[in-house]
């Protein structure tokens, strides 16, 4: 399958994608391509150039600033978030995230930035992103901003990036509570039926100090879980109802609709694996 | 029509080629290397697997464009400089590992990379990491005979 025909671009460095992207109406920026290029093949999208952000090599760092603040390059890929010795001791959640993405293969090319922006509802990466309170830093010719990740995540397909901006960084805060990611597909490489991101900390007599908790394969794009977390924070878990607690938010909710799985069906295993993975969480601690 | 320069197989290659010229249609038509598969076109099955810069990737999912001044491996490039075959293609030829055969060029590959990336690996964990490879077929049991061969194979040819 060929993608139609674009004019491709290759800058060397980011200012030139930048002076690219805004003057080139009608361009795409190019990272891993690991989605874009399906959707290319398929049609979906026939962008009159692509801008090959590749080779600049100012977007592929990971670094970690005044010991609590991660930077990671939008063109990190996969594989490298997950080896990646800063992140695995910084943030072990991100780490454990990437491992559960499509394969090996997908995982070497495949980036964080290009991940981000494409904004699939059932995308591994952004729960935890939002679990983990994650900002993006965009740039424009005239302009920097950074935004946290739940208001550049409109919905599903859809994001904040405005014409003739790249997303240049993901920054993140140091994070080591204790967490538990799962991603539940018939077949490990397949986007997900349902994911949950979650994260706690127990105060010493048991009470729930801090939580998050964040899902994907909703119908409108991955979503924090505020009604949970609020239920929950400043309680043991002998006081809570979890199962309650749960179907209350969850009845609220409407998840996917596909091939993969009905609404019900996946609100069913959704379910399951909250009621499984906060009890863990709020009861024992650490769980991985 | 842009130009590509890349390593193939220890071999400087450039051609020119239509920006929407996939990785995986370069090697096979531009350079004529037929090893490397086409099978789903969609990221999915893993017969277009090849090494880039020694990691395994798909190459249909991979613009011919950016592998620009890429080192690549194909199954091609498993061959011993005197034509025999390497650990990797010895230990799927004793184990008959094909099924269909289809898919066998990119688990040859995968088979270069975890042999050489983690020789101790388990069954579990051989499963596990060519699941970038299953595509129709059964069991895959002679295919993670062949790669647990080929790993102490490897592991032998150190020492």
């Amino acid at each position: 399958m060929y993608p139609s025909n674009f004019e491709y671009m290759r800058p060397k460095t980011l200012e030139e994608a930048i002076e690219l992207i805004s003057s080139m109406e009608g361009s795409r920026v190019l990272a891993g391509g690991q989605s874009l290029l399906s959707m290319m093949k398929l049609r979906i999208f026939e962008p009159s150039s692509l801008i090959d952000i590749g080779f600049i090599p100012e977007l592929k760092h990971v670094k970690l600033e005044d010991k609590h603040k991660v930077r990671i390059g939008a063109m990190v890929n996969h594989h490298e978030i997950l080896d990646n010795p800063i992140v695995r001791e910084n943030l072990p959640m991100l780490s454990s995230t990437a491992e559960k993405i499509a394969d090996l293969q997908v995982r070497n090319r495949g980036t964080i930035g290009g991940s981000i922006c494409e904004a699939d509802p059932a995308a591994d990466y952004l729960p935890t992103l939002m679990a983990l309170n994650a900002k993006v830093h965009l740039k424009s010719k005239s302009e920097e901003r950074s935004l946290d990740i739940e208001e550049f995540i409109k919905g599903p397909f859809e994001t904040e990036i405005q014409d003739g901006e790249i997303l240049t960084e993901v920054e993140i805060e140091k994070n080591t509570e204790n967490f538990a990611v799962e991603k539940y597909a018939r077949r490990k490489a397949d986007f997900a039926v349902a994911s949950v991101a979650a994260s706690a900390r127990l105060a010493k007599d048991g009470k729930v100090e801090y939580i998050r908790v964040a899902i994907g394969a909703t119908s409108e794009g991955p979503k924090r879980l505020k009604d949970i977390e609020s239920s929950i924070i400043g309680k043991t878990s002998a006081q809570l109802d979890l199962g309650q607690i749960i179907q209350n938010t969850i009845s609220k909710i409407d998840m996917i609709s596909d091939l993969h799985g009905g609404s019900e069906y996946r609100k069913y295993v959704l379910s399951g694996m909250l009621m499984r993975m906060l009890e863990s969480l709020i009861t024992k601690g650490r769980q991985r | 029509m842009v130009t590509v320069s890349m390593k193939v197989n220890g071999k400087n290659y450039s051609g020119e080629v239509e920006p929407r010229t996939l990785l995986v249609h370069f090697i096979r038509d531009n350079l004529k290397l037929k090893g490397t598969h086409i099978g789903c076109d969609t990221a999915h099955c893993g017969a277009c697997t090849i090494l880039w810069n020694g990691e395994p990737v798909k190459s249909c999912q991979i613009l011919a464009v950016q592998a620009e001044g890429a080192d690549l491996t194909t199954v091609e490039g498993l061959e011993l400089e005197d034509g025999k075959y390497s650990i990797e293609q010895e230990s799927f030829r004793e184990h008959s590992a094909m099924q269909c055969g289809y898919c066998t060029p990119g688990f040859l590959m995968m088979t270069r990379y975890l042999i050489r990336n983690n020789p101790e690996m388990t069954r579990d964990e051989i499963r596990e990491q060519l699941h970038g490879n299953y595509c129709m077929c059964t069991g895959y049991q002679q295919i993670v005979d062949a790669v647990q061969d080929a790993q102490r194979k490897f592991i032998k040819s150190r020492k």
